[in-house]
């Protein structure tokens, strides 16, 4: 559909009609000064080392663990394995 | 993709220096359009003002790290388009009946005789109404389109499709509606109510 298509259709124009809405001008005021707020804290703040260390845990650490006891298990299996069925 | 309005350059880069006059700007702008977007995909006002703060909220901790070809309208429907559907996601919302978007219809604007006034309110009413019975992805993409004047280039981007996908959506979406509008007698007024 190309924009003058769009603006000649009646089903189109019914949508492009409908009237604007807004959230109320005490919320909209709060959320401006909290987005003021924000804006004027220096972007270094935002990273704490709370959130270094949770992207740490999530990224390395967890998954090295979870391989670490996956390939335990798994050594563990063929050992006693090969303690029943061995030669 | 559409060219990128010099002001919008000037505007991202203001924004990236944390320019609270910006940001004011672009807030003042897209306020009322994002919220609209939210309310009428969400059917809920709670709802739409939650995702609505959280959509700013990230605008203002991405301001520093913006493209500078970023295209603030484009950026902050796909923002708000995410939420809602991650919103959709967690808590598997159910569909809900028309009546409770009729309920959230606000005091009626001026019209040029009480006759127009309440005619168009009728319309309007009957618009939304068939509007939200439709699906959230037919919802979003008329709404995107045909109310916020996105280019069905810049809508498919928004919502991560092709833009050929887009426009073949948007077709039947615009099909969709027609037809419920269709099963009330709204569309015949409707098309004299714009037409005057």
């Amino acid at each position: 559909m190309t924009v003058d298509e769009r603006e000649k259709d009646d089903v189109f124009d019914a949508v492009a009609n409908l009237r604007t809405r807004d959230v109320s001008r005490r919320r909209a005021d709060r959320l401006r000064n909290r987005c003021h707020a924000l804006l004027q804290t220096k972007p270094e703040e935002h990273v704490t080392l709370g959130a270094m260390s949770d992207a740490l845990l999530r990224r390395v650490i967890g998954p090295v663990l979870g391989g670490a006891w996956c390939l335990a298990y798994l050594v563990e299996i063929i050992r006693r394995a090969a303690a029943i069925h061995g030669p | 993709m559409t060219p990128m309005d010099p002001d919008d350059w000037q505007l991202v880069a203001r924004l990236r220096a944390s320019d609270t006059d910006a940001f004011d700007e672009v807030y003042d702008t897209y306020r009322p359009k994002v919220f609209g977007f939210l309310l009428r995909m969400s059917r809920s006002r709670t709802v739409a003002e939650d995702l609505l703060d959280e959509a700013w909220l990230r605008l203002v901790k991405h301001a520093s790290s913006l493209r500078p070809d970023t295209r603030i309208g484009p950026w902050l429907f796909t923002v708000a388009r995410n939420l809602y559907w991650s919103y959709r996601r967690d808590s598997l919302v159910e569909e809900t009946s028309a009546h409770e978007l009729l309920s959230l219809w606000p005091s009626p604007a001026s019209w040029p005789s009480p006759f127009d006034m309440a005619a168009a309110g009728e319309l309007e009413r009957r618009v939304e109404s068939a509007l939200s019975t439709l699906s959230p992805q037919y919802r979003e993409v008329l709404l995107l389109v045909a109310h916020e004047g996105l280019t069905p280039t810049d809508a498919a981007a928004v919502c991560g499709i092709a833009p050929d996908a887009l426009r073949q959506r948007l077709s039947r979406a615009r099909a969709a509606l027609s037809l419920k509008l269709d099963e009330t007698p709204a569309i015949a007024t409707l098309k004299k109510g714009y037409a005057t």
